[in-house]
This record gives structure tokens, C-alpha cells and sequence, in this order.
């Protein structure tokens, strides 16, 4: 579904990714992991189109992305929930949503994503009036997450969902993740949280100093000693 | 009982705090309803009623460049040159409509000119709006965003002096004007005699900022902007069209402004320089209420007019653009981001 060929990215005169290659499948869920600075995020981003490539290609459903601007990418089936979040801060939870569905255009696909969504953080429905900003930190994580799938996305990039959140709020949004999964949604997940990422991705990529050095099963991955060294601190 | 006599101290404490926290927001009310009275009673109706039709104008202006700020971060200072095009527009448009309308003598063609002058003007403006962001900004924004703010001022002042010269070189520097758009005598509004025109202009604007806000409150396209301004990254994911957004965005600021000189061509007449002195209050209004709130240069608009008034009628005629000014440079000191201090996302990003 999803396929990076020797990918090179980065900012200005730095490049952050060297030759990176990976595949995502239809429906699968894989983690891509590494330290800080690794270029996770910039991985996600280049695929966004936020960042343009320098080298290589990317492609989705075989058609190459690497020149498309980030809302035709978006309007394809690729959301992608920032580690900044980027949402309307001065906009209502409602209408941070439906804006998420900009790119849908009949309106009852909209309400019944709308719909979903709150059935699935009935948090958001509570506070559906209140403004994005205003909201704590764990509640703007799961409306930048609802926002991402109010496009109906066939594949979403999660990008750190858990940082800065406690325990049992990265749980809820773990949980949405598997959910989501369910519904048949292809997803790569950024995270830190090493040991519960192996537990519920079924693949793994190992991003470090921009290189794709290990990849395999998840489950493989959480018994391999370098994994369990450098991430899993056992 | 007794829940009564305990929520009434916790409101009182919330209204304190509510106070607290807008006080330059609830020193300003004071202080405009305070004028306002004052000038009342000294000037009398006449006075108010010029207090509302010169707001009316300059919140139409203001709005304009705050929504141009909030949405591409451009301080636009060619904004007056669209205010310009719009008289010239309206003029042309205007005199020879007016001619064949009053030789058919039909009095409903000839109240209808005016309208039809207007409208031609604001269309005039958006299609130079789209051509001035298609050739101008946009080109400079694929190219870098790197010190966006400071290229795109420099950009807006060489485009006020190029539209300014070539209008020259075209039209000659001579005043175009009409007397008046609508041959009626005045009419009475609490014992004052006012032109119509100016109640007409009035109106135009404030109808044209309902609009406005109807459609960036109400609709899809109108949300997409308001996203755009709050997070470009966000909108984007979202899957906006940057550019279709800004580009959109700039035609109807242009647009507005033209309205705005358009509907006050008996006022101002047209002529290549027409726009500075309206471009400065525009100004005036947004630091005032601070940069990209779309929202407060309404009300800072009729806050100008109010100090303008004010000015002229207690001081005198000759300091009124001098005393704004000065209460500009003290509110800038006092509140850096203005009265209502807004929050322009991309500026601080930057």
C-alpha cells in the first residue's frame, strides 16, 4: 500500500534520512521506532508532503506521492496526526472535526463519521463546544487523533500519541488505534513507548541515524537483544 | 436560601477576575462610552451619527487587512491603492451609466446606478486582487518563506508605489469626483440632516461585514479560512488548498477596499493618491486592536471615528489624526499586541 524507495530527506542543508526503505501493507499496523532525533517524524512528514524528498520515491497505491502537495496527498487517504497536533486552537471541538472532513463532500458521510468518532472518545462529545485550546493536554491528543479520521483515511501516520500523556490516557488511545486497526485501517505508528508499541503493532522498523536498521515481526523484535538493550532497557 | 447567599459572592469574585483579566478591554468600553456620551452632548446627534458612518468605513478597511495579516501574514500596505482602484472603477462605471439612465428618465435605472457602480468596483477589485497574489506573492511564497513578514511588507509598499505612479501615468493627477450618487435632498434622523450618500455607504459597509462574517462563521470555504489562519500546517493535513485559500483570501480583501472607495467616491473623489490617508486609519484600527483579529478591527473601527470626533470636537479640527496617533503609540506601549491582543499563529511560529 504504502512503499518508500531509498527515501532522502531533510531540512534545508541537513539531511535527515539516508536511503530509507520500508513497506506498509494493506491493514497492517506497523511501528517504526528509534531514538530521539532519528528522523521518525521526518519520515512521516516526507510522506505528508509537508517536506518535499531529495532523493528516491514514495509510493501509495503504486502511485508516487514524492511531488504532490500535502492536502491532495490528505485528500487521497493519507492522515496524518502530527506530534505538534496542529489544531484550531480558536475553533470548537465540533468544528475542528468537521473540518477534518473537509475533503468529503456529502454531508451525511460527514455525521456519521462525526458520529464514530464520538462514540469512540465520548469525551469529545461532552466538550464538543468547548474551544481546542482550551482543552488538557491528553483531551487535544484524542481530537487531533478524531480529526485525522474524520477524512475516513485508508491509511493514517500516528505520530507519538502517547508523549506527554499518562498512563491509563495512552491506554484510551492505544485502544482507539487497535479499534481503528479493526475497521481496517492501515496505520504507522511513531512512538517512544518501545515496550507497548511491540505489544500491539504487527511489524516493526528500526529508524537510527536516519537508516532503517533492523526490521521484522513485532513479537521478534521484542526478543532481539539489541531492541531489548537500546529501547526496552532490560 | 442558602445557595443563594453563597453563589452571590463567587460571581462578584468572577466578575473581579473577569475584569482583571480584560482590562485593556474594559478600559477601552469605559472610555468609548464615556466619549460617545460626550460627544452627544456637545455635538448632538449630527456628530453620533457622523461617528457611525465614518466607523462603518474604516471597520470595512480594517477588516480587509486584518483578514490579509491573519491569513498570509502579509502587512499589507498597497491596501489603500485597492481603495483607489475601486473610486476609479466606480467613476467610470458611474458617469456614463448615469447619463443613459437619466435620458431614459426612469427613476428605478437611475437609483439603481449607484448600486451597479459599486458592485462593478468590488468585482473590479477581487479579479485585481487574484492577479496581484497570482503575480506577486505567490511566487515569492513557493520560492521562501524565509523572512515572509519583512519581504512581503517590502512587496506591499513597492506595490502601492507601482500602482500609484502607473495610475499617474495613465489618468493624470487630476481629481476625478461626483457631487453626489443620489440627487435627493438630505433627510432628518433625530433633528440632524444627513446626505444620503453617506447613509448608503454606511450601509454597503455594514451589510458587506455582515456578510463577511456570516460567511467566515457559517460556511465551509469561510471555515477554511479561519483554519488557515489559526494553523497552515493543520489546514493543509486537512486536506485545504493552501493556495486556492490565499488566493481567495486576497481577492476579497481587495475587494472590500474597492467597495470602500467606490461607495465614498462623492467623499473622496478619485485620484492616484486617494488611498493614503484611508490606509492609515485602516492601520490605525489593527495595531489598535492588534494585528489578524478580524473580530476587533470592527470595533476598533468605530473606536478610531470615535477619537477622531472626539478630536475635533474638543480640541480642534487640525489635531485630528494627530491625537489617534498619539493614543496609538501609548496603547502600543502599554499593549504590545494590541487591545484584544491576538493571537496570529504563523507570526509566532516565525
Amino acid at each position: 500500500m504504502l512503499e518508500l524507495k531509498n527515501l532522502d530527506s531533510g531540512y534545508d542543508f541537513l539531511q535527515v534520512l539516508w536511503e530509507v526503505s520500508f513497506t506498509v501493507e494493506q491493514g497492517e499496523f506497523v511501528a517504526l521506532i528509534g531514538p530521539n532525533g532519528a528522523g521518525k517524524s521526518t519520515t512521516l512528514r516526507t510522506i505528508a508532503g509537508l517536506i518535499k524528498p531529495k532523493g528516491g520515491d514514495i509510493l501509495f497505491n503504486g502511485e508516487s506521492i514524492k511531488a504532490k502537495a500535502p492536502h491532495l496527498i490528505s485528500r487521497m487517504g493519507i492522515s496524518y496526526v502530527s506530534e505538534a497536533l496542529n489544531l484550531f486552537t480558536d475553533m470548537s471541538v465540533q468544528e475542528n472535526l468537521l473540518l477534518g472532513a473537509y475533503a468529503v463532500k456529502e454531508k451525511e458521510t460527514q455525521l456519521k463519521t462525526l458520529d464514530y468518532v464520538f462514540e469512540l472518545f465520548p469525551r469529545l462529545q461532552e466538550r464538543k463546544d468547548q474551544l481546542a485550546g482550551t482543552m488538557s493536554g491528553g483531551e487535544r491528543k484524542m481530537l487531533a487523533i478524531a480529526r485525522g479520521m474524520m477524512s475516513n483515511p485508508t491509511l493514517m501516520l500516528v505520530d507519538e500519541p502517547s508523549l506527554g500523556l499518562q498512563p491509563n490516557l495512552t491506554y484510551a488511545v492505544f485502544e482507539a488505534l487497535l479499534k481503528l486497526r479493526k475497521q481496517g485501517v492501515t496505520i504507522l505508528l511513531v512512538e517512544q513507548n518501545v515496550n507497548a508499541t511491540l505489544d500491539i503493532t504487527d511489524r516493526a522498523y528500526i529508524l537510527e541515524q536516519g537508516k532503517i536498521v533492523m526490521s521484522g515481526p513485532s513479537h521478534e523484535m521484542k526478543a532481539n537483544d539489541h531492541v531489548r538493550n537500546a529501547y526496552l532497557g532490560i | 436560601m442558602a445557595k443563594e447567599t453563597s453563589t452571590a459572592p463567587t460571581t462578584t469574585v468572577n466578575f473581579i477576575t473577569w475584569v482583571k483579566d480584560n482590562l485593556p478591554v474594559v478600559i477601552v468600553t469605559i472610555f468609548s462610552i464615556i466619549l460617545f456620551i460626550m460627544i452627544g452632548f456637545k455635538g448632538g446627534a449630527p456628530q453620533l451619527l457622523n461617528v457611525v458612518v465614518t466607523g462603518c468605513m474604516w471597520a470595512l478597511l480594517a477588516t480587509g487587512l486584518a483578514l490579509v495579516f491573519g491569513v498570509m501574514n502579509i502587512p499589507h500596505f498597497a491596501h489603500g491603492e485597492s481603495f483607489m482602484v475601486g473610486a476609479y472603477i466606480a467613476y467610470f462605471t458611474f458617469t456614463p451609466l448615469n447619463k443613459i439612465f437619466l435620458s431614459t428618465g426612469s427613476k428605478f435605472l437611475i437609483y439603481l446606478g449607484p448600486f451597479l457602480a459599486i458592485i462593478a468596483a468590488g468585482l473590479a477589485g477581487s479579479v485585481l486582487g487574484i492577479i496581484i497574489e497570482k503575480l506577486v506573492f505567490a511566487p515569492l511564497r513557493h520560492r521562501t518563506k524565509e523572512g515572509w513578514i519583512m519581504n512581503a511588507f517590502l512587496l506591499t509598499v513597492g506595490l502601492s508605489f507601482v500602482l500609484t505612479n502607473g495610475t499617474t501615468l495613465v489618468m493624470g493627477p487630476n481629481f476625478r469626483g461626483i457631487p453626489r450618487y443620489f440627487d435627493v435632498p438630505s433627510v432628518e434622523i433625530m433633528g440632524a440632516f444627513i446626505a444620503v450618500d453617506r447613509i448608503v455607504a454606511a450601509i454597503i459597509s455594514l451589510v458587506t461585514i455582515g456578510l463577511l462574517w456570516f460567511f467566515l462563521r457559517r460556511t465551509k470555504l469561510g471555515r477554511a479560512i479561519r483554519a488557515v489562519s489559526q494553523d497552515e500546517t493543520g489546514a493543509q493535513l486537512v486536506g485545504i488548498n493552501l493556495d486556492f485559500i490565499q488566493t481567495f483570501t486576497f481577492s476579497l480583501a481587495t475587494g472590500m477596499a474597492a467597495i470602500s472607495g467606490a461607495s465614498l467616491l462623492f467623499m473622496f473623489q478619485a485620484y492616484p493618491t486617494v488611498g493614503v490617508t484611508p490606509l492609515y486609519f485602516a492601520w490605525y484600527v489593527v495595531m489598535l486592536v492588534g494585528l489578524g483579529n478580524v473580530a476587533g478591527a470592527i470595533v476598533g473601527g468605530f473606536l478610531v471615528a470615535l477619537l477622531q470626533s472626539g478630536t475635533q470636537l474638543f480640541i480642534g479640527l487640525s489635531w485630528q489624526s494627530v491625537v489617534p496617533t498619539a493614543i496609538m503609540v501609548l496603547v502600543l506601549i502599554l499593549a504590545p499586541s494590541g487591545i484584544f491582543g491576538s493571537e496570529v499563529k504563523g507570526v509566532q511560529e516565525q
